[in-house]
């Protein structure tokens, strides 16, 4: 029978090419959308490595100060630290975490050339984030005395710059030696890849770090955050504060990933509902047009449900037609590395895409199916 | 071989009401020739219909070899159709988007038959009817004569024991009718069944028996 159904699509090719056309790009949208969901799913499933929940960053903004700022910096981190109500603070780069800003630099490692995230903190990082070190230890302000600037790696940086070696005490990039390693680190959040990061011990002299981490007691409520405020702007007057809680710059993260990703699907969508809509009003129209045909096939032996199958099967011979021409497009993406994106990303996508083509296809063709089975072939004859 | 007890068929629509076949009493024999005529419309294709179990008598019981098949379920009677039963109708019914050799294996892709017996067989049909050269061409490649020999050659492939003709020359001149109607004889002779509708009282009467019908009713 399946030979049957190929040889009657096949001679009807010209007939069918504009729904042939129409399953393929179908199935091009979907293998987008599938490809661009599956990517965020797999993304989203990697742990972020830190914690974020009780955590406010502190911007400081000197303005127009430009007398003794790193001392002031300092003054208000040992400040800040005084406060029963936080637990932890970590002075950083302005790229804390879920915040728009970002750095990222080569790194060169025989002959390896690797492009990482830097991370500039200081010794009370790891802590303020519960980042557990998995090799080594988290650097501490003495460790700047040596030559090198300390540095932890993240695994990724790890897999890229030593594979096998072991990263403990190794010199990278000339300057820079490798005091720890932690698992994964996605300052973006969830959505993020997990892409190499390197963290640097800063420099407290320096007046650029003017970003803290603090980790506040559960249940500390916007009357400290008033109270914090109001005694900064009293120690370093004209500079600027500003608090940000991370759950609230996640939340905002995510929006900037999801919202176009939901854009895209609402697309998507209804390009999909009208290719169904467009297949049903098809195959109604094709078993108006073929009445005759299907009172011959019941007259020479097809049961009701032999005539469903039979529509149900040329409109899978179709969509195979149809998803066969797409796979040649869809599989260039895992086969050139698009993007780079990992070949198992396209391939699922690809398997999620055929399986929702065949589940629309055959939804569309049920109920028409279904009306072919219940015509009369005795009706159907004569009214050829 | 075909029993036909006090049929009675009645088409209704919400207002109007039908009779098509009144209380017709028949009985086929094997290896009989039958030709039923009548005027348009007096039921001759809805008796051909139910005995051919396209269709149901509203009233009277329709016995094939002895069975009665009102009790019978779509897949019981499709199976009867596909193997005791072949069509040949006025309208040839080919399906022009298969070749001539793919419309010939139709009835057996219902019994599950395979693609190289199936295409033997096929081709030994059409070798029968005299088209053995035509198995790769279209329907629409082919004249009326030939489309009928098509039809006919699918009416055979399976090898039913009763062959159900609806006017198979009423579309064909009287040069090609009787072609056709010598086929049907050589068939007929070589056992097989015939029940013929017919307007053609020469073609008629090359058959044993006669079976004429007014107004839903047998008069002959």
């Amino acid at each position: 029978m399946i030979r049957h159904l190929l040889k009657l699509i096949w001679n009807k090719k010209k007939a069918h090419s504009l729904l042939l056309v129409e399953i393929w790009a179908s199935f091009l949208v979907l293998f987008g959308l599938t490809s661009l969901l599956v990517y965020n799913i797999s993304k989203y499933q990697e742990p972020i490595g830190f914690t974020y929940e009780n955590v406010w960053a502190v911007s400081l903004r000197s303005n127009r100060d430009t007398t003794d700022l790193a001392e002031k910096i300092q003054r208000v981190l040992q400040r800040i630290k005084t406060y029963p109500e936080v637990e932890s603070a970590t002075q950083m780069s302005s790229n804390f975490p879920f915040s728009q800003s970002s750095m990222s630099n080569g790194v060169d490692y025989k002959k390896k050339h690797v492009m990482a995230d830097f991370y500039a903190t200081d010794e009370n990082f790891a802590q303020t984030l519960n980042m557990p070190v998995t090799e080594g230890r988290w650097y501490r302000s003495a460790d700047s005395v040596g030559k090198y600037t300390p540095i932890v790696i993240n695994q990724k940086a790890k897999e890229a710059f030593f594979e096998n070696e072991l990263p403990l005490g190794k010199i990278i990039g000339d300057r820079f030696k490798v005091m720890g390693v932690v698992n994964t680190f996605k300052a973006k959040g969830e959505f993020m890849a997990n892409t190499p990061a390197i963290f640097e011990l800063l420099d407290p002299k320096s007046s650029w770090h003017d970003l803290f981490l603090i980790r506040v007691r559960p249940g500390t409520d916007a009357l400290f955050e008033a109270k914090l405020v109001k005694d900064i702007t009293l120690m370093v007057d004209e500079w600027s504060v500003e608090v940000d809680h991370l759950t609230d710059s996640r939340k905002n993260q995510h929006n900037l990933t999801l919202v176009p990703v939901i854009i895209f699907l609402t697309v998507s969508g209804f390009l999909l509902i009208n290719v169904a809509l467009g297949l049903f009003g098809v195959l109604n129209l094709s078993i108006a047009k073929r009445r005759g045909e299907i009172g011959l096939r019941r007259a020479l032996g097809a049961t009701g449900n032999g005539i469903s199958e039979q529509f149900i099967g040329e409109i899978w011979v179709l969509a195979t037609f149809a998803l066969l021409i797409g796979l040649l497009f869809a599989a260039q993406f895992p086969l050139m590395n698009v993007f780079d994106i990992q070949a198992g990303v396209y391939l699922t996508a690809i398997a999620i895409s055929i399986v929702v083509i065949y589940g629309i296809v055959t939804l569309c063709a049920l109920f028409p199916s279904r009306l072919a089975a219940r015509i009369q072939p005795a009706v159907a004859l004569h009214e050829e | 071989m075909i029993n036909l007890t006090n049929i009675e068929k009645v088409y209704r629509t919400s207002s109007i009401e039908t009779l098509a076949l009144n209380n017709i009493n028949l009985n086929i024999r094997k290896g009989e020739f039958v030709s039923i005529m009548g005027p348009s419309g007096c039921g001759k294709s809805t008796l051909l219909n139910i005995m051919g179990l396209l269709d149901e008598p509203s009233k009277g019981t329709v016995e094939l070899d002895g069975q009665r098949v009102s009790t019978y379920r779509d897949k019981e009677l499709a199976r009867l159709r596909n193997e005791k039963i072949g069509f040949i109708f006025q309208s040839f019914h080919l399906i022009n988007d298969l070749s001539v050799v793919d419309n010939v294996e139709i009835p057996l892709l219902y019994r599950s038959t395979n693609g190289k017996p199936r295409q033997t067989y096929a081709k030994e049909a059409l070798e029968k009817v005299g088209l053995s050269n035509r198995i790769k061409h279209f329907p629409k490649q082919l004249s009326g004569g030939q489309k009928q020999r098509v039809a006919i050659a699918r009416a055979i492939v399976g090898q039913p024991e009763i062959i159900l003709a609806d006017e198979p020359t009423g579309n064909l001149d009287s040069a090609m009718g009787n072609e056709i109607m010598n086929i049907l004889q050589t068939l007929n002779n070589e056992g097989a069944t015939i029940i013929m509708v017919t307007h053609d009282e020469n073609m008629a009467k090359r058959t044993h028996r006669l079976i004429r019908l007014f107004d839903g009713t047998q008069v002959q």
